[in-house]
């Protein structure tokens, strides 16, 4: 063969390869999903129905009939009207009426804190606005047990927080045991979420509708609420729905810093699952599973409705310090400052009071919790933690995640946006490992995976590495679809048909013109990705058994000692830095792509 | 240096050379380990019987171990080996390894510690460990309801020399499985410099306690659940959900684990937290301010919350397995778990410090229900205690 012939056909295979590229991504998506994901899970769903070797709806009406689960509606549910005034008195809500009702109280908190700070980050210009915004993704990768130290160190009856109030002579509060701590842990949580997700849509949101708006006579306001704010909801419902999600199936925080009184769902199944009662934590899971898809359902819908043709063109950034003072300007500026005052409260007051238990023993400042880790690192025996293994298993199952979830999460996007009926319930399914509690993923994956399947007298076990980041991969790339999703839909599609038409692939139109016009989605998805991979605890601690892949957030647990947080707190500032370093250079090289 | 010391450093020295040497066997090399095993033996019996007559336990000298080899693999939770400065384990695993230079312990920690095993066996696949450290009584009879009388662990008290050294009323298996060789007494820890020592399970109720006492959650913590027994035993099987509900309107406060408590309490969230009674000793070694750290007995008790460890019924190596429970329920053993893991020994000849001795706190009336009493009724209190407290 000729070298031209060679090239040739090489070409004709690459071509081949790129149009059928989509397609390969498909299937090689959905089998990760089925393995990782569908069939464990499945296996847990099962023991709802399948009690004692028999399927029965037993346990199901059981629960359902229930008041202690579902309050007054256990009897609607049975169809006894007259008992529902009794169980009114008694147990109104239920279980599933209370964690509803404290995630919805968590989920308007993280909004109301978040969405300023998507303005201020997308909308004005100030030295480390971008550092700012790389880290607004930090408290989401921090163990439930760092943050609540720094909560009871920070906001505490002792706590710096009730210092200054009581210097204010404004009294103390009572952090310990109420739904308020609930509230603000989960909103220091998904606040900024809620931040980061809206930044990526105000970035690319088109700023000539709103010049046009202005234009024709309407005032600022107006075309605030007419114009941009329609662009803007898709990504602040993203938001909202995610924490709704996350903070309907909170449960560490809800027990370290509320108490058993305001237990959610969740501590319910992980009591029942320690208690190996799998029928009933099934069922329970089967539910609440059903309510966060139909919430993902309702929401998808809604999203492809919003759908319209526009091209990125972000509005130019305003400067902190305005050029000219009107009063507008001032009292917006007024308002800015008072912002990051409540950000210094409630975002670094817990993270600064951690960082300071690691310094602190019973006799002041002290260094040897960091001595520990050294001395842990230089002279651990195998089988105990070292915390730069630690650090390097997290960095490269991170970099493995964002490399899987990625063309994953890009993937789906493309196929379910331009997809035809029924593509919402394909999307809904593909975003389920957001709405699986980790509870129940863990247990799926340990009876599936872990101990192995029967298969024609061989047992298959799935552990290690691989599966790390696989499972890493599929926790995470709901996140890259939720962010590239919307700005997808609403890319002009005849764009991408002008580019068809003159010949490129379906992947070159893809490449060359939609990415580059979602890229600030891809780069929220890619820090997500990365972010879910370095906080995820549960399927990692059960893959890492016997082996020593354990990562940060592991390490920090491990490192709880008898009596002493010092070494996890620690090994927690070592997260720390470790992942915010990590944002901000993510976020730099997302950002040249992004330029 | 006196003789047993001599012996000791000696031949572990020499020992370890040989293990060294042998550190990188595998399977394949399985021949020549065990010819380096039989070699050994003689040095071995010397050491052995040299410190079995310096302990001055019994004069049977002649009883050699049969120059036991192989890797052992001992299950337990995670911090009982990696937890910072307090963890027995290594100190476990390097003493028995210098004692029997031929083997290597391995240790398993899994994530989900006994429940790990129980799914095993119900999934029907291996154990593939030898032993579990770190077995209470509630995890036996939750294997008992699972896998089936006596499932997961067989007895090894025949083949236990040192057993007759545990404490009588501290063996919690009617069926002889699990071998105790800790204990706990959980009573109240409270800041002194705060509050008086309320002395009584009444006082935790009166407008002098309100709001000052922090616990566990029953269902996953398992001191919140010895401080909810102690309460049923203290109270009545019948009276015990009326005490809660006077604890509930005095504001206690029912965080999910030890931890959680525990740091809660330590940063002045409450003056009171459930914890052990040898509080002291941990906080003693901090250098913390010990009228911070004062033990309360209420009604002068404390709920006896024993450990213990087992062989599992298919163990690769189960004579392995009992030469490490007998080496644990050893003198200077007790001595050391009860000082590095801050519980009380569980035999009569534990070597322990005078600071040990000093702090550790015990109750004049320990209580604790059995085995028999439990089994049955646990799931059905704990679960009616939280749906109590969780109802809505």
């Amino acid at each position: 063969m000729t070298r031209d012939g060679a090239l040739a056909l090489g070409e004709a295979v690459g071509e081949r390869l790129e149009r059928r590229a989509l397609a390969v991504l498909g299937v090689a998506t959905a089998l990760v999903l089925a393995v990782l994901f569908y069939y464990p899970v499945l296996t847990v769903f099962a023991d709802a129905l399948r009690t004692g070797g028999e399927w029965t709806l037993g346990v199901v009406r059981a629960v359902f009939t229930d008041p202690f689960y579902f309050g007054v509606l256990a009897p609607l549910f049975e169809g006894d009207l007259a008992g529902v005034g009794e169980v009114a008195e008694s147990t109104p809500l239920g279980l599933f009426g209370f964690t509803a009702y404290q995630a919805a109280l968590s989920t308007v908190a993280s909004v109301l804190l978040g969405l300023p700070g998507a303005y201020v980050l997308s909308r004005y210009e100030f030295p480390g606005r971008r550092t700012i915004r790389s880290l607004t993704i930090v408290p989401f990768v921090l163990p439930s047990i760092m943050v609540a130290i720094g909560f009871y160190a920070f906001f505490g009856t002792n706590g710096l927080f009730n210092d200054l109030l009581a210097v204010l002579g404004i009294g103390r509060v009572t952090v310990l045991g109420t739904l308020e701590a609930i509230v603000v842990a989960h909103a220091f949580y998904n606040a900024p979420l809620v931040a980061r997700v809206t930044t990526a849509a105000w970035e690319s949101v088109d700023a000539r509708t709103v010049e046009t708006a202005r234009s024709l006579g309407a005032n600022p306001y107006r075309a605030f609420v007419d114009v941009l704010a329609p662009q803007l909801l898709p990504a602040v419902l993203t938001g909202a729905l995610l924490t709704f999600v996350f903070t309907f199936m909170s449960f560490p925080i809800v027990l370290a810093l509320g108490g058993f009184e305001l237990a959610t769902v969740e501590v319910w199944i992980y009591a029942l699952v320690q208690q190996l009662d799998y029928a009933e934590a099934a069922t329970l899971a089967v539910v609440e599973t059903a309510i966060s898809l139909g919430l993902t359902y309702a929401y998808l819908r809604y999203e492809a409705r919003q759908a319209g043709g526009r091209a990125a063109n972000p509005p130019a950034r305003k400067r902190l310090l305005p050029d000219d003072f009107s009063p507008f300007a001032a009292l917006e500026r007024a308002g800015v400052v008072a912002y990051a005052l409540v950000v210094a409260v409630v975002f670094l007051g817990p993270l600064l009071s951690m960082v300071t238990e690691s310094l602190t023993g019973p006799q002041g400042f002290t260094l040897r919790y960091y001595e520990f880790l050294v001395e842990r690192q230089a002279t651990g025996a195998d089988f105990q933690t070292k915390p730069g293994v630690a650090v390097r298993n997290s960095l490269l199952f991170g970099a493995a995640t964002l490399l899987v979830a990625l063309p994953m999460g890009v993937t789906i996007s493309v196929l379910t946006t331009r997809g035809r009926r029924g593509s919402k319930l394909a999307d809904a399914a593909a975003m389920a490992p957001l709405a699986v509690s980790g509870v129940v993923v863990g247990l799926g994956m340990l009876r599936g995976l872990v101990f192995g399947v029967e298969l024609w007298g061989h047992r298959i076990q799935v552990a290690g590495t691989s599966a790390i980041v696989a499972a890493h991969a599929v926790a995470a790339y709901p996140f890259v679809v939720r962010n590239v999703s919307p700005l997808l839909a609403s890319v002009d599609r005849s764009m991408v048909e002008s580019a068809r038409a003159l010949g490129a692939t379906r992947v070159r139109a893809l490449l060359d013109v939609e990415l580059p016009l979602v890229a600030s989605g891809v780069a929220a998805g890619a820090a997500f990705a990365f972010a879910i991979s370095i906080g995820e605890f549960d399927s990692t601690v059960i893959l890492a058994t016997g082996s020593s892949s354990y990562t940060m957030p592991v390490a920090v647990e491990r490192y709880i000692g008898n009596r002493t947080l010092g070494p996890a707190t620690a090994m927690g500032t070592v997260l720390l830095a470790v992942t915010s370093l990590s944002f901000v250079v993510i976020d730099r090289l997302g950002g040249r792509w992004e330029a | 240096m006196d003789r047993r010391t001599f012996l000791k450093s000696g031949a572990a020295g020499g020992l370890l050379g040989l293990a060294g040497c042998l550190g990188s066997d595998d399977a394949g090399q399985q021949d020549t380990t065990e010819e380096t095993a039989e070699t050994a033996t003689t040095e071995e019996t010397t050491t052995e019987g040299t410190e079995t007559t310096a302990e001055e336990t019994d004069e049977e000298t002649t009883e050699a171990d049969e120059g036991l080899s192989g890797t052992l693999t001992v299950a337990t939770y995670g911090s009982f080996v990696d937890a910072p400065s307090s963890a027995p384990g290594p100190w476990l695993k390097e003493t028995f390894e210098e004692r029997h230079p031929d083997v290597t312990v391995e240790w398993a920690t899994p994530d989900n510690e006994m429940n790990y095993y129980i799914q095993r066996a119900q999934q029907g696949v291996d154990i593939d460990a030898d032993l579990y450290v770190g077995i209470n009584v509630d995890h036996l009879i939750r294997i008992d309801e699972q896998l089936g009388d006596g499932g997961l662990f067989a007895s090894s008290v025949d083949a236990l020399e040192h057993y007759d050294h545990v404490e009588d009323d501290l063996k919690f298996d009617p069926q002889q499985r699990a071998v105790p060789y800790d204990t706990g007494y959980i009573s109240l820890v409270y800041d002194g410099t705060e509050v008086e020592d309320p002395e009584t399970f009444d006082a935790l109720t009166t407008d002098e306690y309100a709001g000052d006492l922090i616990v566990q959650n029953a269902q996953s913590a398992a001191t919140g659940r010895a401080f909810l027994l102690w309460t049923i035993h203290n109270r009545g099987e019948e009276n015990y959900l009326d005490y809660w509900e006077q604890l509930v309107d005095n504001d206690v406060r029912i965080l999910g684990s030890w931890d959680d408590a525990y740091t809660a309490w330590d940063e002045g969230e409450a003056p009171m937290v459930v914890s052990y009674s040898t509080d002291q000793v941990y906080a003693n070694r901090e250098g913390a301010d010990l009228d911070e750290h004062q033990v309360s007995f209420l009604d002068g008790q404390g709920y006896a919350n024993p450990e213990g460890m087992a062989r599992f019924a298919d163990a690769p190596n189960p004579e392995l397995a009992e030469a490490f429970m007998d080496f644990v329920l050893s003198a200077e053993a007790q001595g050391e778990i009860a000082m590095r893991n801050v519980q009380f020994p569980a035999t009569d000849w534990a070597e322990l410090s005078e600071e040990f001795e000093e702090y550790a706190k015990v109750p004049d009336d320990p209580v604790t229900f059995t085995y028999e009493e439990l089994q049955g009724n646990v799931d059905e209190w704990v679960d009616t205690w939280a749906r109590q407290i969780a109802g809505k």
